[in-house]
C-alpha cells in the first residue's frame, strides 16, 4: 500500500472491518446465566421465520390447479429441490426430507438474500450462530437416519468401510471419524458463514469507498463513479452467491442423507 | 433397508465429489496431525506432528483414491 498512488489514503477514510457484524443489544435478557438478549439480527431472524413460513402458508392456502404468483414461484423452488437435489442425489426413497430440505433452502436463501435488500442490508448467516445450528441439525439428521436405517451397524460401516485390508483400519478408522462426525458439519456452516461475511465485507468496501471517492471534490470522483457502478454489479452477484449458497448447503446435507441410509460399497 | 440401490451413479454429483475429496484430506491432516501432537506433547519430542499430518495426507489420498478413483 503506497499511500500516495491510493487516493483512498489520504485522510479519514475508514474501511469497515469485522465490526459491522456486531449489533448492540436492543433488549437486554439473561435467563438463568444464558445471554438471551435480543438484538437486530435475532430481530431479522424473526423475520426470515415469519416470511418463510408466510410464503408457504399463502402460497399452497388454497392451491389451485393451474398455479399462479406466489403459488407458482414456490412450486418452482419445491419442483427445483424435489427434482434437482433429492430425486438426483438420494432418490424416490429420499421424498420424505424434502420437507426438511425445502425448508432448509428456502430458510438459508432468505436469510442470505437480506444481505442485499433495504433496508436490512444484513447476511442472517454471516453470524456463526444460525449456519452453526442449521449443520447440527443436518448432522443429528444423518446420523438419525443412518442409525435408523443400518441399526448400529451404522457407525461401524462408517468408521470402518468395508473391504478394506484390516492393518489399514488403524489408519483410516481416525481418518474417517473425523470426516464424517467434525469435518461436515464444521465445513457445511462455515462455508456459508465465510461466503457471506466476505460477500457482505465487499459490498460495504465498495459502497463506503465508492460515497468516499464521489465527495471527495477531486480527480478521485471518476474512480468513484467505476467504484458505484462495480458496487452494483457486485449485487447482482451476491444474489448469485445467496442462491448458491443455498442450494450447495442444502444439496451437501441431501448428500450425507443419502450416504447415512445405505452403507459405502 | 438396505435394497441394493444398483450401480448406477447420478448425474450432477460434482460438488459433492469435490466437497467429499477437500473434507477427506482436511480430516486425514488433523486426526493424525492431532494425534502427532498429542504423542508430541506427551513424549516431549517435535516432530511427530509432522510425521502425523504427513501420514493422515497419505490415508486420505489412500480413501479419496479408494472411493472416488476410476479403477
Amino acid at each position: 500500500m503506497t499511500a500516495p498512488t491510493l487516493p483512498l489514503a489520504r485522510e479519514g477514510f475508514h474501511a469497515p472491518g469485522i465490526e459491522i457484524f456486531e449489533w448492540p443489544d436492543i433488549v437486554h435478557l439473561e435467563v438463568a446465566g444464558v445471554d438471551l438478549s435480543i438484538n437486530r439480527v435475532v430481530l431479522q431472524m424473526f423475520l426470515v421465520v415469519l416470511l418463510v413460513w408466510g410464503l408457504f402458508f399463502f402460497a399452497f392456502r388454497s392451491p389451485k390447479l393451474v398455479p399462479s404468483g406466489l403459488q407458482n414461484v414456490m412450486e418452482s423452488m419445491v419442483d427445483f429441490i424435489r427434482n434437482q437435489i433429492v430425486l438426483e442425489v438420494i432418490g424416490r426413497e429420499g421424498l420424505r426430507f424434502l420437507p426438511y430440505l425445502t425448508t432448509l433452502f428456502a430458510f438459508v436463501f432468505i436469510g442470505n438474500v437480506g444481505g442485499i435488500i433495504p433496508p436490512i442490508l444484513f447476511p442472517l448467516n454471516g453470524r456463526m450462530a444460525l449456519p452453526a445450528i442449521m449443520a447440527l441439525c443436518s448432522l443429528l439428521l444423518f446420523i438419525s437416519i443412518g442409525i435408523s436405517s443400518q441399526g448400529p451397524r451404522y457407525f461401524l460401516n462408517a468408521l470402518f468401510p468395508p473391504g478394506l485390508p484390516k492393518v489399514l483400519y488403524i489408519l483410516v478408522t481416525p481418518i474417517e471419524f473425523i470426516s464424517t462426525f467434525i469435518v461436515r458439519p464444521v465445513t457445511l456452516a462455515i462455508r456459508l458463514l465465510a461466503n457471506m461475511i466476505a460477500g457482505h465485507l465487499i459490498l460495504s468496501v465498495f459502497f463506503v469507498a465508492s460515497g468516499y471517492m464521489l465527495t471527495s471534490m477531486n480527480i478521485s470522483v471518476v474512480f468513484g463513479v467505476g467504484a458505484l457502478i462495480f458496487s452494483v454489479a457486485l449485487i447482482a452477484f451476491e444474489l448469485f452467491v445467496a442462491g448458491l449458497q443455498a442450494y450447495v448447503f442444502t444439496i451437501l446435507s441431501a448428500v450425507y442423507i443419502a450416504g447415512a441410509m445405505e452403507p459405502e460399497h | 433397508m438396505s435394497e441394493p440401490g444398483g450401480p448406477k451413479e447420478p448425474p450432477g454429483r460434482g460438488a459433492d465429489v469435490v466437497w467429499s475429496v477437500i473434507g477427506t484430506l482436511i480430516a486425514g491432516v488433523l486426526a493424525w496431525g492431532g494425534i502427532g501432537w498429542l504423542l508430541d506433547r506427551w513424549l516431549g519430542t517435535r516432530f511427530l506432528v509432522a510425521i502425523g499430518v504427513l501420514v493422515g495426507a497419505a490415508g486420505a489420498f489412500y480413501l479419496i483414491i479408494r472411493r472416488h478413483g476410476s479403477g
